[in-house]
C-alpha cells in the first residue's frame, strides 16, 4: 500500500480543527497541542462516541510471543504424549512457518513447568509466574487469541496497526488521533522498550510499530529512553542554563510575533505556542522520569530491576507515573520471547523480568485508584507451538510461531476481573471456544475508550481507513 | 487568547465556505458525494453491489427500478434517491445507519437536489477525460499576468471578487526561489547581485542559474526518492544494510541533465528492456526494486514475492497514475473503473522478474548488476588495459617459456622429488597418519574461520570405507548442527553451510555417488556470494554435475567450533576409512586450479611422464612450477606481473557498488487474479495489460514491461502529465491543484484550477516532457512571485490559499530545515552523490530496538553532506529529519506532510546538528560580520533570511546578545561548553565569552519561524 500523507495541513494548526469539525474527528489535536484551552471551547470534542469506562491504556507488549504453553494454559493430557507425533487430526494441515515446515517429525513437547489453580477465579498460572499468580482475580484472561500473521514483523505489525504490512497508523496513534491526551505538557502516546534476558538480541522493534502511518506524524508514539535524553533533544545543550533557555524563548517569541504581525499566518502563533510546551516538556519529562522521589515500598513492589532504568520493571513504573498524568496510550516491548530453542532456560529469565513488575503495576494502580479508569493489555503478537522444533530431549525444547491460538491478559477499566475466555483443545493446537481475533481485541479496546471502532476513521487514497480495517467484533463477554 | 479569537473567526469562516453554489457541476459536486456515500453498495465493486441500482453508470442510475426511478431529470419530488435520503425512517434512510460516518448533511442533500432540478446532468469522471488545451481565459486585469499560468488564476480571483498580492520583495523572492529550485538558500553574495540586477529580466535570469546549479539534481530528487520509497536497508525484521545509492545518483544526475520526463519513465520502468540497453539505463531501473525484502527466517516465500510485485504496482499506479490501485488486489475498486481483473493484469507486467520471495538479509538481493561509477568505470578500463599488456607480454615470451621448460623438464632427472601445488590463497594443509574408525576424529584447530560472505575451498584426499560421514567440517558436534562441512552422504559429496538446517542453510551434493574403497580427491569452492550457483564441488580434479538441495543460505554460519578432519555435524557423521592430507583455502580455486589440487605426485614423477600422457592439470602444475619457482628472471617477472594484474583487477572488480535491478526471465512466470489478495488462493489465469477503462497500449507497444511504460507517458494517457505537473506544483504551493496527489479518482478532491492543470498537462506534453521548462514556468508566473502575507481578509476568504491570492508560505521540507542550517553556517559539503553518510544521530537508538550494531557515526565532511546522502535506515530512519515530517520510506510517498510540534522545537533548539551550525556562524560572525555586534547579529540574519532585521528585530537580538555575553563572562565554563558542540575544530582565536553569546544570538536565529519556512 503506498503511504501518502494527508490532510496534514489542516491538522496541524488550529484551523484546521475547525475546517475539519464537520467530520468529526481532529480533536485530538487540539487537546494534544492546546490542552485545556480547547476544552474551554466546550462542545467541540466529538469524541468519545459514547462514556469511555476507560480513559487510558497501559500496553504491555511481549514480543517475540510467548508460550501460552508455559505460563498460562495448562494442558494436562500432554504430559502422556510426550515425544508423540502430534496428529494429523489436530494439524489438519494448517501452514507452518518455514522454519519448522520441512521438520521431519513434529513430536509433542509437554511444558516443563508445574501449573497450578489460583485465586477465587481458579484460574491457572504455571509457577513461572508467582506474583501473577496472586493477582490472577484482577486479571481477565484471554486464551483463544489468534492471529493471520505466522513471523514476527508482519504479526506485530498486524497489533499494532490491524495491518500486516507497515504503512497504516499504530493502535496508539489512532487513539492518539481520537481522544488526545489529558495533559499538555505530555505527548498523549508514549513507549518504552526494554531488552529481556531470554532470548538476547533477537527480535528487533521498530520505530514505525508506535508510527502514525497516513495520519499526521504527531500522532506517532513518543519514546521514552532510558539512557541519553528520555526524550529525544529533550536538555538543552551544555552551557545553556534554564534561565538561558526561557530569556531564549522570550526573545524568540518577540521576534516570532514580529513576524506574525507582518504576515498573518496562524501557523507563526502555533509554532510560539510549540516552544512554549517544549518548554513546558523539559520540565514535566524529567520530573516524571525522575524515579528517586519514590518510596523504597514502591521499589520492592516492583522488584530489584526496578532500580535499574531501562528494565521492563522501570518501565513499569514509569507506566505507573504516565498513567497519573493523564497520558493517554502507554506502550511498552519487552523483548527476547522467541523461544525457537533452549525454551525451558530462556524463559525462566523472561517470566522474572516481567512476572513481578506486571503484577506490582496492577496492585499500584489499583491502590491509587487508577485501575478503575486505566485498562491493562499484557500479550504477545502470536502463541507458540505444541510440538517441539529442533531436538526434543529430556530437559531442552524449542517451539515454533503459533499464530492459532494464544493467551493474553487484560486488567481493569471495563474488563471482568477474575474470568477466563475462550479454550483450546487438549493440544493447545486449536480454539474450542469463543475465539477472538485481533481485530475482535482492537475493536473492545477501543470500545474501553468509549470509541465505536466502525466510527473512528480517517480518509486516505479515498478510502475511509479504520484500525479493525472491515472487521472486529466487540468480545461482550469481556466487559465489565 | 490569541487562539481563541482565530478559532471563533474560523468556524464563521467555515460556514461561510459551505453555501452550496448555485450552478451544480457533476465532477465537482455530486460524483464526490455519489463515490463517498453510495459506492461503497451501488458502485463499481460488482461483489459488493447490493441491488441493481448502481450510481457510477449513468444509464443504471435513471433506468426503471420497478415503476420506480432514482433519478428523474428535472423532478427532485419523483427521484426516489431524494425520498430516500429525506426519509424520517431508519429502515428508509440512506446511506443506512450501519454505514455509520457516511450520513448525508443538509448542505450534501441541498446540492443533490439542485442537481436533478438542472436536469441531474452525467459526465465522465474528469481525470479519465484526457486534458484540454483551453484558450486563455479573458481578464479584467489585463497587466497583471506574466505567464500562462497567471491568467487561469486571476480569472478564478476575478470572479471571487477577489485581487492578487503585489509581487514579493526581491530578498523574499530570491530567497523562496533559490530553496525551491535548489533546497538551499542564496548566498549574500547572490542576494546582492540580483538586488543590483534592474533589468526586467533579472529574475528569469536567477531562475536559468538555478535550475542550472547543480544543487538543483539534488532538490528534484529528493521528492522522487520520497516517492520511490528509496532506503538504504531491507525493511522488516533484521532491517540489514542495501546498496542503492547507484541509483539515488542516477536520479540526481537525471534531473539535472533535464532529461525528459518520458525518457525518464521509461528508463525506470523498463530501461532494462530497451535496445542494446546502456548502464545507465539498467541502473534506472532501480526505481522498482526499491521496495522492501523480507529475509526473516521462516516467511513463507510465496507470500512476499506477491507482496513485491503487489508493491511495485501500487507504487506505479500512485507515482504516475495518480491511481489507488491498490483497492484492486482484493476486489473491484469500489470508486474507479478498476476491476480486479485489471490489478493483476499490471501485476503480470511486473511479475516476470528473476527474484525470490526471501530476500536476502544482508545486502542486496539478485537480480543485481555491478554499477562502476564513472570514475570507477574508468578505471576498471584502466585495470583491463593493464591486464591485456601483461597478457600480450606474457604472450610474446611463451614461445621462450615452451623452450625453457623442456630444457629444464630435462634437467630434472634424477633430482631430489618436490611436492607443489598452486599456493595462492592455502592457509591451512593437513595430514592424517590413522586410520579413521567412525570413533576417531583429529581436531585441526581455530584454522578456517569463514563466514557466509568468505570465499573458501575445501579439498581432501579420501578413502572412504562407508558411504556417510564428515570429510572436513567447521561445525557444531550436533546431527544437523550449524558450521560449514564437506561430508560424503550416501557416497555422494556434499557442501553445507547451515545457519539453521532446515531453512537457513545452503547444501548442494553431487549428483552421481563415489565408488567406496579407493582413493579420491573431492575438493568444494564458495564464492561468498550466498547463492547455490557459488558453489563448486570437484572429484578428482573434475567439475561435478550437482544438485542443489537447499538455496536459502541468509546469515551468517561461521561457529566457534575448531576445523575438525573426520568428524563435526554430530557423532553418527564420523567418517570411516583414510582422509590422507586435507587443504583449506581462503579463495575459491577456479576450474584449472581445482585440477592442479587434485594432481598427485612429484614435480619429478609428473615430468617423467610423456606429454601426451600428461592430463591439462598436470601441464599446469608443470607450467605453473615453474614459471613461479624456476624460470628465467625475466619470464618469472613476466608471470608475476600477469597473476598480479589479475589479482588487482579480481580485488577491484569485487569493490565495485552493485544496484539491485529489473530483469525478465527467460520463461515467463504465470500470473494468477489472487482471490481476496491473498498468496495461497490464485484464481483465474491472466495474461499482462492495461486497464480496460483506459486506453489502450499505444500502437506498436510490445505487450510487455516496455510497452506498459510506453503507455505511461502515451499523450493519450489522460493521468500521467496531470498528475506529474500537479505533484511539482505542489512543492511550490504547499498543496497541489489537486490537493489529493496521489488519488485522481472519484474519491479525489476536484481541481482548484481544472483548466489551468489541463493547461500545464498539455505544455509539459507539447514541450517533448520538459523538466526544467515546467518549472521555470511555475516560478516565473506572477501568482507564484506573489507576496505570501496573509491578509485577515485572506485568511477567513480562503485560510489554505487554494485561490491562490497570496504567495506561498511553507514550513521548509525535513532535509532543507537541516541543509539550510548547514548552509547558513558554511559547514555544508557540497559533494554529489556516493555511498550514504552517517551524521550525528543519538547513541543508542539503533541498538534499543535491534540489540544488535549500534549506528556508527561518521566523521568529518560526512558529518555535513545534505540530507538526501543521509543514511535511511527503515526500522529506525533518522530521527531529526522524521520529527520534521520526513516520508518514512517504507512505501511510496507523494504527499507532503507539515506538522508544528514541540519536539521540532527541541531538536532546532538542542541537537547537535543546529548548535554546532550556531557556533559555526558565531565565528563566522565575529571574523566576518563586521566589529560592532548589531552589524554581526544583521549580518547573520541576512545569510538565515536574504534580508537585513528591522529595528525591532535589531534590538531584541542586541539586547539577547548583552544578556548573553553577561552570563557567558561570568561563567567561563559554561561558555566553553556551548562553544564546544560538533566535531568541526573551533576557532581558538577568539573569546570564549562573546563567542558563546553570539552562538546563543546565532541559534536563536536558526530557530526563527522565518527561517524554516519559505515566504
Amino acid at each position: 500500500m503506498s503511504r501518502n500523507n494527508p490532510e496534514h495541513e489542516l491538522l496541524m494548526t488550529r484551523r484546521h480543527f475547525f475546517s475539519r469539525s464537520s467530520a468529526g474527528l481532529g480533536a485530538a489535536v487540539l487537546a494534544t497541542l492546546l490542552g485545556d484551552e480547547l476544552k474551554a471551547q466546550g462542545g467541540l470534542a466529538p469524541q468519545p462516541h459514547f462514556a469511555p469506562k476507560a480513559k487510558r491504556v497501559i500496553y504491555l507488549f511481549q514480543s517475540g510471543a510467548p508460550s501460552q504453553l508455559e505460563l498460562f494454559d495448562f494442558k494436562p493430557k500432554l504430559y502422556q504424549m510426550r515425544g508423540v507425533e502430534l496428529p494429523a487430526s489436530v494439524r489438519m494441515g494448517q501452514r507452518l512457518t518455514g522454519m519448522t515446515a520441512t521438520q521431519a517429525t513434529f513430536p509433542v513437547a509437554p511444558s516443563l513447568f508445574k501449573f497450578a489453580q489460583h485465586g477465587k477465579s481458579g484460574a491457572w498460572a504455571s509457577e513461572l509466574l508467582p506474583h501473577t499468580a496472586r493477582i490472577v482475580d484482577q486479571l481477565c484472561f484471554i486464551k483463544s487469541m489468534h492471529t493471520e500473521a505466522i513471523n514476527h514483523d508482519p504479526a506485530i505489525t498486524f497489533f499494532q496497526t490491524g495491518h500486516q504490512l507497515a504503512g497504516r497508523p499504530s493502535i496508539g496513534a489512532w487513539l492518539s488521533y481520537g481522544l488526545g491526551s489529558e495533559n499538555q505538557d505530555l505527548p498523549a502516546f508514549v513507549v518504552m522498550t526494554s531488552h529481556g534476558s531470554g532470548n538476547v538480541g533477537d527480535q528487533p522493534l521498530y520505530d514505525r510499530l508506535w508510527g502514525s502511518g497516513f495520519l499526521p506524524t504527531r500522532y506517532q508514539g513518543v519514546k521514552f529512553r532510558a539512557s541519553g535524553d528520555p526524550v529525544l533533544y529533550l536538555s538543552n545543550p551544555a552551557g545553556m542554563s534554564d534561565p538561558g533557555r526561557r530569556r531564549f524563548l522570550d526573545d524568540l517569541a518577540k521576534l516570532n510575533q514580529i513576524q506574525l504581525e507582518e504576515f498573518g499566518d496562524p501557523e507563526i502563533s502555533t509554532r510560539i505556542a510549540q516552544y512554549e510546551m517544549a518548554y513546558r516538556m523539559q520540565t514535566s519529562v524529567p520530573e516524571l522520569t525522575d524515579l528517586s522521589k519514590e518510596p523504597d515500598a514502591i521499589f520492592e513492589m516492583y522488584g530489584p530491576d526496578s532500580r535499574k532504568p531501562g528494565t521492563f520493571a522501570a518501565n513499569c513504573l514509569l507506566a505507573r507515573r504516565l498513567a497519573e498524568r493523564g497520558v493517554r496510550f502507554i506502550q511498552l516491548f519487552h523483548r527476547g520471547w522467541d523461544q525457537h530453542n533452549k525454551l525451558p532456560k530462556q524463559i525462566v529469565g523472561q517470566a522474572r523480568d516481567t512476572d513481578q513488575p506486571g503484577a506490582a503495576l496492577i496492585q499500584d494502580l489499583k491502590q491509587r485508584g487508577l485501575l478503575d479508569d486505566t485498562l491493562v493489555v499484557w500479550g504477545g503478537e502470536f502463541g507458540r507451538t505444541v510440538y517441539c522444533q529442533g531436538r526434543l530431549t529430556e530437559d531442552d525444547y524449542g517451539r515454533d510461531h503459533h499464530p492459532r491460538c494464544f493467551t493474553i491478559w487484560m486488567a481493569g477499566a471495563g474488563v471482568r476481573p477474575g474470568i477466563t475466555h475462550g479454550e483450546t483443545d487438549d493440544f493447545c493446537y486449536n480454539i474450542t471456544r469463543d475465539p477472538v481475533h485481533v481485530h475482535d481485541l482492537h475493536a473492545t479496546i477501543l470500545h474501553c475508550l468509549g470509541i465505536d471502532h466502525t466510527r473512528l476513521t480517517f480518509k486516505f487514497q479515498g478510502r475511509h481507513f479504520r484500525l479493525t480495517d472491515v472487521h472486529g467484533n466487540i468480545v461482550k463477554q469481556v466487559l465489565a | 487568547m490569541r487562539g481563541v479569537r482565530y478559532s471563533v473567526w474560523l468556524v464563521t469562516m467555515a460556514a461561510a465556505a459551505a453555501d452550496p453554489p448555485t450552478t451544480v457541476e457533476f465532477n465537482r459536486d455530486i460524483r464526490p458525494l455519489l463515490s463517498d456515500r453510495c459506492y461503497t453498495c451501488h458502485g463499481p465493486d460488482q461483489a459488493n453491489r447490493k441491488t441493481k441500482l448502481r450510481f457510477d453508470v449513468e444509464e443504471v442510475a435513471k433506468s426503471d427500478l420497478g415503476g420506480r426511478f432514482a433519478l428523474v431529470a428535472a423532478d427532485p419530488a419523483k427521484s426516489e434517491m431524494i425520498r430516500r435520503i429525506t426519509s424520517q425512517d431508519p429502515v428508509q434512510r440512506m446511506p443506512p445507519a450501519w454505514a455509520g460516518h457516511n450520513r448525508l448533511g443538509d448542505r450534501d442533500i441541498h446540492l443533490l437536489r439542485r442537481w436533478i432540478e438542472q436536469g441531474a446532468r452525467w459526465e465522465k469522471h474528469w481525470s479519465l477525460i484526457p486534458p484540454r488545451r483551453r484558450v486563455l481565459p479573458e481578464v479584467k486585469d489585463k497587466s497583471w499576468s506574466r505567464n500562462a499560468i497567471d491568467p487561469f488564476v486571476l480569472e478564478r480571483l476575478e470572479r471571487e471578487g477577489m485581487k492578487p498580492s503585489p509581487e514579493a520583495g526581491r530578498e523574499r523572492l530570491i530567497r523562496r526561489a533559490a530553496l525551491d529550485l535548489t533546497g538551499l538558500p542564496p548566498e549574500p553574495a547572490e542576494v546582492d547581485a540580483f538586488l543590483a540586477d534592474r533589468s526586467p529580466d533579472a529574475y528569469e535570469k536567477l531562475v536559468d542559474g538555478l535550475l542550472e546549479s547543480p544543487r538543483y539534481g539534488e532538490r528534484m530528487a529528493a521528492r522522487w526518492l520520497d516517492a520511490a520509497r528509496y532506503a538504504d536497508t531491507n525493511g522488516y525484521q533484521t532491517d540489514a544494510e542495501r546498496f542503492m545509492w547507484r541509483w539515488r545518483d542516477w536520479v540526481i544526475e537525471a534531473f539535472n541533465r533535464n532529461q525528459p520526463f518520458d525518457l525518464f519513465t521509461l528508463e525506470q520502468i523498463a530501461g532494462d528492456m530497451l535496445p542494446n540497453a546502456t548502464l545507465d539505463q539498467k541502473i534506472a531501473t532501480g526505481f522498482n526494486r526499491n521496495h522492501r525484502g523480507n529475509g526473516e527466517g521462516g516467511i513463507i516465500p510465496e507470500e512476499y514475492a506477491v507482496e513485491y510485485v503487489a508493491d511495485r504496482v501500487e507504487t506505479t499506479a500512485t507515482v504516475w497514475l495518480g491511481a489507488t490501485l491498490g483497492c484492486a488486489r482484493c476486489h473491484d475498486h469500489k470508486y474507479d473503473p478498476f476491476l480486479q481483473k485489471d490489478y493483476y493484469r499490471l501485476f503480470a507486467y511486473f511479475n516476470n522478474i528473476p527474484e525470490k520471495g526471501r530476500a536476502n538479509k544482508y545486502g542486496n538481493s539478485a537480480p543485481l548488476i555491478p554499477a562502476p561509477t564513472p570514475p570507477q568505470q574508468a578505471e576498471l578500463r584502466r585495470h583491463d588495459e593493464l591486464l591485456a599488456a601483461a597478457e600480450k607480454k606474457f604472450r610474446e615470451l611463451e614461445p621462450e617459456a615452451r623452450r625453457a621448460q623442456r630444457d629444464w623438464e630435462k634437467s630434472l632427472a634424477g633430482s631430489t622429488p618436490v611436492y607443489w601445488s598452486a599456493p595462492a590463497g592455502r592457509v591451512a594443509r593437513f595430514f592424517v597418519r590413522q586410520e579413521l574408525d567412525g570413533q576417531r576424529v583429529v581436531e585441526a584447530g581455530d584454522v578456517g574461520n569463514f563466514g557466509f560472505l568468505d570465499k573458501f575451498t575445501l579439498a581432501a584426499r579420501i578413502y572412504p570405507t562407508a558411504a556417510t560421514g564428515a570429510i572436513l567440517t567447521r561445525a557444531t558436534e550436533v546431527l544437523e548442527g550449524d558450521g560449514y562441512g564437506i561430508y560424503l552422504k550416501d557416497g555422494r559429496v556434499q557442501l553445507n553451510l547451515v545457519q539453521r538446517w532446515l531453512d537457513d542453510a545452503l547444501r548442494v551434493e553431487t549428483e552421481a555417488p563415489l565408488d567406496l574403497n579407493r582413493w579420491r580427491h573431492v575438493l568444494a569452492t564458495y564464492d561468498g556470494s550466498r547463492e547455490s550457483d557459488g558453489v563448486r564441488i570437484y572429484v578428482d580434479g573434475r567439475p561435478q554435475k550437482l544438485r542443489i538441495l537447499l538455496d536459502e543460505l541468509n546469515q551468517d554460519f561461521a561457529v566457534k567450533e575448531p576445523l575438525r578432519i573426520g568428524g563435526g555435524g554430530g557423532l553418527e557423521n564420523r567418517f570411516r576409512g583414510s582422509i590422507e592430507e586435507a587443504h583449506v583455502y581462503n579463495v575459491a580455486l577456479n576450474e584449472r586450479e581445482a585440477g592442479v589440487a587434485a594432481v598427485e605426485g612429484s614435480i619429478q614423477e609428473i615430468a617423467a611422464l610423456p606429454v601426451g600422457q600428461r592430463t591439462p592439470a598436470h601441464a599446469d602444475q608443470l607450467a605453473w612450477y615453474f614459471l613461479e619457482e624456476r624460470a628465467p628472471g625475466n619470464l618469472r617477472q613476466a608471470w608475476s606481473e600477469l597473476q598480479q594484474a589479475r589479482r588487482q583487477r579480481q580485488r577491484f572488480v569485487e569493490s565495485i557498488p552493485t544496484v539491485m535491478v529489473m530483469q525478465e526471465q527467460e520463461t515467463p512466470r504465470d500470473t494468477f487474479l489472487l482471490v481476496r489478495g491473498a498468496y495461497d488462493r490464485p484464481g483465474e489465469k491472466v495474461t499482462p495489460g492495461v486497464p480496460a477503462a483506459l486506453q489502450p497500449l499505444p500502437k506498436g507497444a510490445a505487450n510487455n514491461r516496455l510497452g506498459f511504460a510506453r503507455w505511461l507517458v502515451d499523450p493519450a494517457n489522460p493521468f500521467t502529465a496531470r498528475v506529474i505537473v500537479n505533484r511539482f506544483w505542489l512543492m511550490y504551493f504547499g498543496v497541489g491543484l489537486v490537493k489529493t496527489v496521489e488519488d485522481f479518482g472519484s474519491q479525489g478532491e476536484w481541481p482548484s484550477h481544472p483548466e489551468l492543470l489541463d493547461w500545464l498537462a498539455t505544455e509539459f506534453l507539447r514541450s517533448g516532457w520538459d523538466v526544467k521548462a515546467l518549472q521555470k514556468l511555475i516560478v516565473t508566473s506572477a501568482t507564484y512571485r506573489q507576496a505570501s502575507r496573509v491578509s485577515p481578509g485572506l485568511a477567513q476568504k480562503d485560510p489554505e490559499n487554494r485561490l491562490l491570492a497570496r504567495g506561498p508560505r511553507v514550513r521548509l521540507p525535513a532535509e532543507t530545515v537541516r541543509d539550510q542550517a548547514l548552509a547558513i553556517s558554511g559547514l555544508l559539503v557540497d559533494k554529489i552523490g556516493g555511498p550514504s553518510v552517517k551524521p550525528y544521530q543519538p547513541a543508542g537508538l539503533w541498538r534499543e530496538l535491534s540489540g544488535g550494531q549500534d549506528y556508527r557515526q561518521d566523521h568529518g565532511e560526512n558529518l555535513y553532506r545534505r540530507s538526501l546522502y543521509t543514511f535511511w535506515k527503515r526500522a529506525v530512519p533518522p530521527p531529526a529529519l522524521m520529527l520534521f515530517d520526513s516520508a518514512g520510506r517504507e512505501a511510496c510517498t507523494v504527499r507532503e506532510s507539515r506538522t508544528n510540534t514541540p519536539l521540532q522545537a527541541l531538536t532546532l533548539m538542542n541537537d547537535v546538528t543546529y548548535m554546532e551550525a550556531a557556533r559555526v556562524l558565531a565565528e563566522r560572525m565575529m571574523r566576518e560580520g563586521g566589529n560592532a555586534p548589531a552589524e554581526r547579529a544583521a549580518w547573520a540574519f541576512r545569510r538565515a533570511t536574504a534580508r537585513l532585521p528591522g529595528p525591532r528585530e535589531t534590538q531584541t537580538l542586541l539586547d539577547s546578545f548583552h544578556y548573553y555575553l553577561d552570563q557567558y563572562r561570568t561563567n567561563p565554563e559554561a561558555a566553553r561548553k556551548l562553544i564546544s558542540q560538533g566535531e568541526s575544530p573551533g576557532d581558538q582565536k577568539l573569546d570564549s565569552g562573546e563567542l558563546a553569546a553570539y552562538t546563543s544570538v546565532a541559534s536563536l536565529i536558526l530557530n526563527l519561524d522565518e527561517v524554516v519556512t519559505k515566504e
